[in-house]
């Protein structure tokens, strides 16, 4: 009962956030100098009928509110408009390039989760000794590694010099894509892997003092179960708030990773239609990525109570 | 037969300081053994090397034998095996010591399942079997329950009983009852002796109270800065005390029991009330206690009044909590009250409203004649409000500011009510630290690098330096150990004395209260049920819950059973709680 409550309300909270973000997502268009119509029309010497019958094909001289009722309308139908570029349906050109940034993002998250929940943990459980300070030493350095420059010394390591991995294109079929999708990924989680790894460890050292774990263990529970059951159970909260906010980020980086491997994502998609001043193709990208990001998020609030059995009891409760 | 025996245990950090220093005890069959002494003395830390619970880099010396097995050289798989079938440890706060986010039915069988193997039914059954045991009103519905829907009590219950799933032989218990409210301790004490008697378990029981070793153990250790400073049968440590370190414990605890008025304490007290006649101006409004005591002195205005004070709490979707209800005091100038009740009585919700962090609900708060029942809003109503009342808090390792140093924490309070020069700011900070003890050197030092008790008194001297009204201590001595807490209620007492500050002493500590105290009231579930002279309320308590209050005060000759008959009698007439 309770939880159906709470599930309702975070749906609101949810659709009231996807709401703000199309406003700000088509209104900015207006505040961003350069004008779609000379874009379309690139190339010639316009006449003013042209011009005209270009702005009325695309709506664009309508009032702004009524561009932003009649493009709502259509995303909420799934239409959100045609590429100037491409002289397609968006839903199209995206829905092209989609499973690329799926997978890059899919195959980095999976990374980071492996890598740094393994190096929190080791770190943690080694704590003040060499192999905590030598796992916080290398996930910095990772950290500072930007992911171009990550990308390009995969490239001329592994795809160059040693030939193991494909360094352009996403190939065909599964087991190819998965195949062609390797260097990107890792260029992809490098960064991010620091921040999985250092909130794991600092979680997990809280846990670590906590009077609890003390007690399981005068109890003669192994160590591992110890960990396990009392120490990594009770250290999730923080680790997956980080990995909440992380998604937008590989979102967002995905671009880069896609533009230096040659992949037909929608991040390499989005810095082009941005550069091309693309806005139909440009809007919807970005509506997805936030439509990610507060979706992905909210899934995380509602699972709270089952990571924290206090949370359900609410803020009222003692 | 020996179960424990620990002799010339030593334990050395890397840094070359010694925790323990040639501890030797033993625990018998059936034997209760005390373990008291004040934080730092290395009581606990002798407690967990029975369980080979020691920091990862100490260096240890002496031996270790629990039954046939040394702990302190036993292999990690004899170490568990010790763990699992010999001893078993029940830890001071049970809210930390259970894991929150699982429920206390997996706590219970835990060990079972994955140590001993048992099936997920056995255990379960056997978990039910211990929660009767150790009295949990109801097993079934608890097994499914989190740590947080269980109160302190309870949940000390169930770490009693997880305790119990391995069928131990010796039961360390580590200040089980520390962090539990006096009547709850009672029935805590009553189910470890129950089941220690039942089970012929022996016990070490390790304490900062000596009035509760007193009264449960056959024979104590006391311990001081490692090491042992004097042992024997726990009554007559207590009673006739020959180490120099326990005869100052001894004195330094408090007690209700009434003597006649030829301790120094009374004395001290007594002559505080006849060098100023207005404290023996009555508190009450209804009191009939107070009656005599009203009739040399007429009646001038009290520096403190609240009446009819009340504060109810919603909470959606629930039952609303009426926290505060209709509760009125009154003190005279230079007077002292305190008041008394368990957590959940109310009593720092009533402290919160007088001091202006809480609005009441309804009622009327004058001090010095002046309306304070509102919270103030602006900057010039904060200011006056704060000169008519300040509170000392609870704990003083949180109520300073770790990146201030005392002085300085002194003068901001100051020199927000006043402008004074840098010098004049100085020399006041100064005067002021010396009024509570402390000096120069202090100033200058950061809450870090103070005690527990210095710090207490950095917090008293701040609140002293505005000057109030009114003192409100909340709880202000509990935090710190029985010695450090003789020094702040002498001193507090020494203030008032010579400045005749008015004091509210809140106070879950019926003998602290007995201390500092004229006059007192006793709060529960948000009423005050009883009030009047602290002397005579000790003395010829006449509600039943203030006699079950004091009844609940360990003692040497401490009747458990007269104790839980009492509080099973209170609970019929009584139906809330």
């Amino acid at each position: 009962m309770t939880t159906l409550r709470r599930v309702a309300g975070k749906l609101g909270a949810l659709l009231l956030t996807l709401f703000l973000a199309s406003l700000l997502v088509f209104f900015s268009r207006f505040l961003v100098p350069g004008d779609p119509v000379s874009f379309l029309l690139r190339g010639r010497k316009p006449s003013p009928e042209a011009v005209a019958q270009v702005t009325a094909q695309y709506g664009l001289d309508l009032p702004p509110w009524q561009q932003y009722l009649n493009w709502l309308t259509g995303v909420l139908q799934g239409d959100f408009g045609r590429s100037l570029q491409y002289r397609q349906d968006v839903s199209q050109v995206i829905g092209d390039r989609l499973p690329v940034t799926l997978g890059l993002v899919v195959m980095a998250g999976t990374m980071i989760a492996i890598v740094g929940l393994t190096a929190g943990i080791v770190a943690s459980l080694n704590r003040g000794k060499v192999l905590d300070r030598a796992v916080l030493i290398g996930l910095t350095v990772l950290g500072a590694i930007p992911s171009f420059v990550g990308s390009i010394v995969l490239i001329a390591i592994f795809a160059v010099q040693l030939g193991w991995f494909p360094s352009f294109g996403s190939g065909e079929g599964f087991w190819d894509t998965i195949y062609h999708l390797v260097l990107p990924s890792i260029a992809l989680a490098i960064v991010f892997v620091v921040l999985v790894g250092k909130v794991t460890r600092s979680s997990m050292v809280e846990q670590l003092g906590r009077e609890h774990v003390e007690v399981a263990t005068s109890r003669g529970l192994k160590r591992g179960t110890v960990i396990r059951r009392h120490v990594f159970r009770n250290s999730i909260g923080p680790i997956l708030t980080v990995s909440g906010v992380l998604v937008a980020g590989l979102l967002v980086a995905s671009s880069i990773v896609e533009a230096a491997f040659g992949l037909a994502g929608i991040g390499s998609l989005l810095v082009a239609s941005v550069d091309r001043l693309d806005f139909p193709v440009v809007q919807a990208i970005v509506l997805l990525i936030v439509t990610a990001f507060v979706v992905v998020n909210a899934i995380i609030d509602v699972l709270e109570p089952w990571i924290d059995p206090r949370a359900a009891a609410g803020a009222g409760a003692r | 037969m020996t179960l424990l025996d620990i002799s010339e245990l030593t334990l050395d950090l890397p840094n070359g300081k010694r925790l323990l220093d040639g501890i030797s005890l033993t625990v018998a069959e059936g034997e209760t053994v005390g373990l008291v002494g004040e934080s730092g003395s290395g009581k606990s830390l002798t407690a967990r090397s029975v369980l080979g619970l020691l920091p990862s880099r100490a260096t240890m010396g002496g031996s270790v034998q629990l039954l046939d097995q040394s702990v302190l050289d036993a292999s990690r798989r004899q170490l568990l095996e010790l763990r699992r079938t010999r001893a078993s440890m029940i830890f001071q706060d049970p809210r930390a010591g259970i894991n929150p986010m699982r429920t206390v039915g997996d706590h219970l069988t835990e060990t079972m399942r994955l140590c001993e193997g048992r099936s997920a039914a056995d255990a379960r059954a056997v978990a039910i079997s211990l929660m009767e045991a150790v009295r949990l009103p109801r097993p079934e519905e608890h097994l499914h329950q989190y740590p947080h829907e269980l109160s302190g009590g309870m949940l000390q219950r169930v770490m009693i009983a997880g305790a119990l799933t391995s069928s131990p032989r010796l039961l360390i218990c580590d200040e089980p009852t520390t962090a539990l409210d006096v009547t709850t301790q009672a029935e805590i004490i009553g189910v470890l002796a129950e089941q220690r008697a039942s089970r012929g378990m022996g016990m070490l029981f390790i304490t900062h109270d000596l009035n509760l070793a007193a009264a449960i153990c056959d024979r104590v250790y006391v311990m001081s800065a490692g090491r042992v400073e004097e042992q024997g049968d726990a009554r007559q440590v207590f009673r006739n005390p020959q180490a120099a370190y326990t005869k100052r414990l001894v004195a330094a605890t408090p007690t209700i029991v009434v003597r006649d008025s030829s301790t120094p304490t009374d004395a001290g007290t007594d002559a505080a009330a006849s060098t100023n006649p207005d404290a023996a101006v009555g508190a009450s409004t209804g009191g009939a206690a107070s009656a005599s005591s009203t009739v040399a002195v007429p009646a001038t205005e009290p520096m403190l009044s609240a009446t009819g004070i009340s504060k109810t709490y919603t909470r959606r979707g629930k039952e609303p909590v009426h926290a505060v209800i209709d509760a009125s005091i009154e003190i005279p100038r230079g007077g002292a009250l305190g008041v008394v009740g368990e957590s959940g009585s109310g009593k720092s919700t009533f402290a919160r409203m007088i001091v202006g962090l809480e609005q009441a609900d309804a009622g009327d708060i004058r001090i010095a004649g002046r309306e304070r029942t509102s919270v103030p809003s602006s900057r010039v109503e904060r200011l006056e409000h704060a000169r008519s009342v300040q509170m000392v808090f609870q704990d003083p390792y949180l109520s300073l500011d770790p990146r201030i140093t005392a002085g300085k924490a002194i003068e901001d309070a100051m020199r927000l009510h006043r402008r004074l020069s840098t010098t004049d700011a100085r020399e006041r900070v100064l005067e002021l630290l010396e009024q509570v003890g402390l000096g120069d050197v202090h100033a200058q030092a950061r809450p870090r690098t103070l005690s527990g008790g210095q710090r207490q008194r950095v917090a008293l001297a701040r609140a002293l330096a505005i000057e109030p009204d009114v003192l409100v201590m909340d709880e202000a001595t509990s935090a710190l150990d029985v010695s450090v807490q003789a020094q702040v209620l002498s001193l507090v007492e020494e203030i008032r004395r010579e400045r005749g500050l008015t004091v509210l002493f809140i106070s879950h500590d019926l003998a602290v209260v007995r201390r500092l105290c004229d006059e007192t009231v006793v709060m529960k579930t948000g009423a005050i049920v009883e009030r009047g002279r602290t002397i005579e309320l000790l003395g010829n308590p006449q509600h039943p819950y203030t006699r079950l209050l004091i009844d609940s005060v360990p003692r040497p000759e401490w009747n458990l059973d007269a104790v839980a008959a009492e509080a099973s009698e209170l609970e019929d007439p009584v139906a809330q709680n």
